[in-house]
């Protein structure tokens, strides 16, 4: 599961920073990819989309590195699999 | 104090019949028609299923794709082509004149983005709306990202006076550099305007040409207009500055006329387009016997094409038989907010090449309209000043007098 989340974070944001052959690891971070707030705001909004989330703007402020957003994804949808099984 | 005289350096198109100076005119010169079926949105159910579009435009040849992704349909127009007009002039922005050069646009942005941002919003939820509508939809966005990809620092704004726009960008341009607002200004016009809520709600009132019959100006059977869209820039400047920089100078926008006929949203009057006319004639101190060509603003309308004609004859008197007068609209659509300075380019380079281009599609004479139509077949002409008319939908009237630049 969570390759596939970094595999599609990568996907969304290396196409909405158009930089198709930037560097993607759990290390990258948003500034090294140039992405300003209109970048983050479409990257939130595709993820939401892609994995039927909602992601508040302020849980995710202080998320930095693509790593620790790939963890802050599986959280979500771990909590949104226990609420399915209630 | 000699009056400041402001000079063409540069100009750029991107239009339904090439996206270049070069492949603009010459389609034009040679009767191409842009006009064809719609391929930008799915036109079933559709009134018209026609439209002037934009061919095999590559935003990435003109600027970075993020800047294109931001900027959206019609301010990529704008961008590139006044890309083209900046290369042509040879003006090199930096520190010590970014300030001095300013932008001027007529453009109504892209209101259709908020049509289907309001659909979302609906179906999905306000936290669902795309974050580039804001820096897409806004007609003031379309000189922002001119200005901010040029690194232009100076009175940067849009004009909006509907089908009028083209011109009133370059007479309120030509305004702020006399006035010494600029040295320099981007002046044009952009419109992407081909979109199903503009065809369908231009369609609703009778505006376009029915079907799929293209556009056909002054000729009897003209049914509408047919929307078109692209840009049109043109580098602006003092003739001073031009002089100091040794830039080669195209044209001289010698006046301009502004008019509004306060009488209908939707119909035209023959007294207030005599009035832009003649203000324009008087803003650039030229003798109207003078005036060789005209550029129509020719909508293939049955209103526009009828009353402009009268509005002609009453500024013109009897020479109006003998002024040739065409209409771009014919091959180009109607470019909406970019028409009249796609219109002023066409006039400066038949100016310069010797050559006044067609009314095409022109198949039987209307009595209404009984002056020289330049049907269907360019014309050698040489012609050392000229007056291009634009008049929006809603009233507003600009007209402007462009002249050969005789040192």
């Amino acid at each position: 599961m969570k390759d596939t989340i970094e595999e599609k974070l990568k996907q969304i944001t290396l196409k909405v920073t158009r930089k198709p052959d930037a560097e993607f690891s759990g290390q990258t971070t948003f500034q090294d990819l140039d992405a300003d707030s209109m970048d983050k705001v479409q990257i939130l909004i595709a993820l939401e989309e892609e994995f039927g989330i909602e992601i508040p703007d302020e849980e995710i402020a202080t998320i930095e590195t693509m790593g620790e957003f790939v963890e802050y994804i599986q959280a979500k949808l771990s909590v949104k699999e226990s609420g399915a099984q209630d | 104090m000699k009056p400041v005289k402001v000079v063409v350096t540069g100009m750029g198109v991107i239009s339904p019949i090439g996206n270049s100076i070069e492949d603009f005119w010459s389609g034009l010169i040679s009767g191409k028609c842009g006009i064809g079926p719609i391929t930008l949105f799915n036109t079933d159910g559709f009134p018209v299923t026609i439209a002037a579009e934009v061919k095999n435009f590559d935003p990435g040849l003109f600027m970075g794709l993020k800047r294109a992704d931001r900027a959206g349909r019609c301010a990529q127009f704008a961008i590139a082509a006044s890309r083209m007009a900046l290369e042509q002039s040879g003006l090199v922005i930096d520190d010590s004149n970014s300030d001095r050069i300013g932008t001027v646009i007529g453009t109504s942005g892209m209101p259709e983005l908020l049509a289907e941002q309001a659909y979302i919003i609906d179906q999905k939820g306000a936290n669902r709306v795309d974050p580039l509508v804001v820096s897409q939809y806004r007609a003031s966005m379309v000189p922002a990202h001119v200005g901010l990809e040029l690194g232009v620092k100076g009175v940067n704004t849009s004009v909006n006076s509907a089908c009028a726009s083209g011109n009133d960008s370059i007479g309120t341009a030509l305004r702020m550099i006399r006035s010494g607002l600029a040295d320099v200004i981007f002046a044009g016009g952009a419109g992407a305007n081909v979109t199903p809520l503009a065809i369908a709600a231009t369609a609703r009132i009778g505006a376009l040409s029915k079907g799929a019959d293209p556009c056909r100006p002054f000729d009897l059977n003209r049914s509408g207009f047919v929307y078109g869209e692209g840009a049109a820039m043109l580098v602006l400047e003092s003739l001073e500055h031009a002089r100091k920089r040794g830039a080669r100078v195209l044209a001289e926008i010698a006046g301009a006329g502004w008019s509004f006929d306060a009488a209908s949203e939707t119909s035209p009057v023959i007294p207030e387009r005599v009035r832009a006319m003649e203000q324009a004639l008087d803003d650039a101190v030229i003798d109207k016997s003078e005036i060789e060509y005209i550029n129509a603003h020719g909508t293939g309308t049955k209103l526009n094409d009828a009353i402009e004609t009268r509005a002609i004859k009453a500024v013109f008197g009897k020479r109006a038989y003998e002024i040739p007068v065409s209409s771009n609209k014919s091959m180009t659509g109607h470019l909406g907010c970019a028409s009249g300075s796609i219109e002023a380019v066409a006039c400066i380079l038949g100016m310069n090449e010797g050559i006044v281009p067609p009314t095409i599609n022109y198949e039987t004479p209307d009595p209404e309209c009984d002056l020289d139509y330049v049907p269907n077949v360019s014309r050698n002409l040489q012609y050392n000043a000229c007056l291009s008319n634009s008049f929006g939908l809603g009233g507003q009237n600009c007209s402007l007098v462009i002249k050969r630049f005789d040192g």
